[in-house]
């Protein structure tokens, strides 16, 4: 709905709602009007909230004290809490502490990894799993037992395992 | 709360895109899978995001238009013969066609940032670009097929994997934008037609289904969920109801797959006894309740698309029963995807008002099963 100001029929931008003893009254102003009655400035109230998602002006609220933030996207993690979404990648270093803790909270305990690698390796519990080691104890066994045709055999296959581990993805991905 | 309901907005930008340029995928649900007396199809999805990016909601100036370039790029070189479309170059109408089948979600459709989708032209395979995650790929089958799903999925996974630093470490795995997904980044989800289960067939009241609510209880302990497939909790429109997995840290992929697996066969099982012992002690009810839903559709001049889908779901029981013979299970899963707002109106390439749509519904579910 469109208003005039009370005081001087210029187009109002400011609309106040005062609630004193019950009753209800509404005051349209225009700017220089508004100015003059020292009505709080709104603007300002939005420049301080934008600036609050200003990654340059994050760690200097609540007058001066610390607030920790990403380097990388300046989110703090009370602002991560309000939307759950993260802003990086980052953040999951930065906040460890209350990750790790919200982490195990969705996951049933855990915010340990077990899973595959980009590359194709193995993670058990959140440690890279070296794949060559049980034919390496295979290897061993059949030292050990004087089979060296299924020794050279293994040898061969940790060989392969090692060279395909540490193949640029790239060229992996060409040879598929 | 999310449902096919003729009353439910477009997107915005509604009509004011010209469109025409979207070329669509096969409907993947016109075939069959195992268990599709009871399974109608399975699904899964993995969230990826890049190093060096943020997520969405940090994304600097440029920087969403600069991830989507190179992704579009990246995916023409692995999967060369999907076809990929920038959401924003598609009509209101289009973007609701693709939500309705699943290959976007309702957000990617909504949104109004630079955003992409590529897709398989058999429709069994979809990858949404910055989405909430960079990448978010979806497989999905007839049926229940889980283990030809993790093959497909970790095809393109790994493809997309050789030619991109994915953002990951072994300690959390694949991080994602929602704690809820960290990790693994896998969703598994089966959809399942349970109306022996939902109570429907005894006639009880909506509220009063305990065998589901037993159903929640289980898959909770099991690090599981089951919802309607509109995210209802407890009676679910046409008794679709779909259980997935919430546990993304410390499962194996494998191990997740195989716990899905095992409560969908426990359900399975449940809901083929429940509705063999309803034959055995009242035959005549539910063929009424399935012959009714036929007369209906067969006859209705208006129909929404909840009526609709529950008269289907009625239908789908029937044939699966083998009391109706004359329409088989794949014609009534395209239906019900063909009769939905959007696609309603991308096949009349007009708007049409909720009215008018009720009407060119209950004409092309008329036309289909007479036809048949």
């Amino acid at each position: 709905m469109f208003h005039t100001c009370d005081r001087c029929e210029s187009p109002a931008t400011f609309h106040l709602t005062e609630i004193k003893g019950g009753t209800k009254t509404e005051r349209h102003l225009c700017e220089d009007c508004a100015k003059v009655l020292q009505v709080p400035q709104a603007n300002k109230e939005l420049q301080t909230l934008l600036k609050s998602f200003d990654p340059s002006q994050v760690g200097r609220q609540k007058g001066g004290k610390s607030v920790k933030a990403c380097p990388d996207c300046g989110m703090t993690y009370a602002e991560f809490r309000q939307n759950g979404r993260f802003g990086c990648p980052k953040d999951y270093e930065v906040f460890e502490k209350e990750v790790v803790a919200l982490l195990e909270r969705i996951h049933n305990g855990v915010s340990r990894y077990s899973g595959k690698t980009p590359e194709g390796g193995q993670v058990e519990d959140g440690e890279l799993v070296d794949e060559t080691s049980e034919v390496r104890a295979r290897l061993a066994q059949a030292v050990a037992s004087e089979d060296y045709e299924e020794a050279a055999r293994l040898r061969d296959e940790i060989r392969r395992m090692t060279a395909a581990r540490s193949a640029p993805p790239a060229g992996e991905a060409e040879a598929e | 709360m999310a449902r096919p309901d003729d009353q439910a907005p477009l997107f915005p930008g509604d009509g004011d895109a010209a469109g025409g340029t979207l070329r669509l995928p096969d409907l993947f649900m016109l075939r069959t899978g195992p268990e599709s007396d009871v399974v109608v199809s399975s699904r899964m999805r993995l969230a990826r995001n890049l190093d060096g990016f943020h997520f969405k909601p940090r994304f600097m100036e440029g920087e969403c238009e600069r991830l989507e370039v190179h992704l579009r790029e990246v995916l023409r070189e692995s999967e060369p013969s999907n076809r990929y479309h920038g959401l924003h170059d598609l009509s209101a109408t289009e973007r609701k066609v693709l939500f309705e089948r699943h290959l976007v979600s309702r957000e990617h459709a909504a949104d109004e940032h630079p955003r992409g989708v590529s897709f398989s032209a058999d429709g069994t395979s979809s990858i949404m670009v910055n989405e909430e995650d960079h990448l978010r790929l979806q497989v999905f089958a007839p049926g229940l097929d889980l283990e030809h799903l993790d093959r497909a999925v970790n095809g393109i996974d790994d493809r997309i994997a050789g030619r991109v630093t994915y953002s990951f470490d072994p300690r959390f795995g694949y991080r994602t934008a929602c704690p809820t997904n960290t990790g693994t980044g896998l969703r598994v989800s089966v959809m399942l037609h349970l109306p022996a289960l939902s109570g429907r067939l005894e006639g009880r009241p909506r509220g009063a289904e305990q065998d589901v609510v037993r159903l929640q209880n289980a898959a909770q302990q099991l690090g599981q969920t089951i919802r309607g497939l509109y995210g209802e909790s407890s009676r679910a429109d046409g008794d679709f109801y779909q259980i997935s997995n919430q546990v993304t840290l410390g499962r194996r992929p494998e191990q997740t797959l195989e716990d899905v697996g095992k409560l969908v066969r426990m359900t399975l099982d449940w809901e083929r006894r429940n509705r063999d012992a309803h034959l055995e002690r009242n035959r005549t009810r539910i063929e009424d309740h399935v012959w009714r839903a036929w007369a209906v559709l067969t006859h209705a001049r208006r129909m929404t698309s909840t009526e609709a889908l529950t008269l289907l779901s009625a239908l789908r029981l029937g044939v699966c029963l083998g009391i109706v013979d004359a329409v088989d299970v794949p014609t009534l899963q395209g239906l019900m995807v063909d009769m939905r707002p959007g696609h309603l109106q991308y096949q009349a390439e007009a708007e049409l008002t909720a009215e008018r749509r009720d009407e060119v519904r209950a004409d092309l579910i008329r036309g289909k099963l007479l036809a048949t």
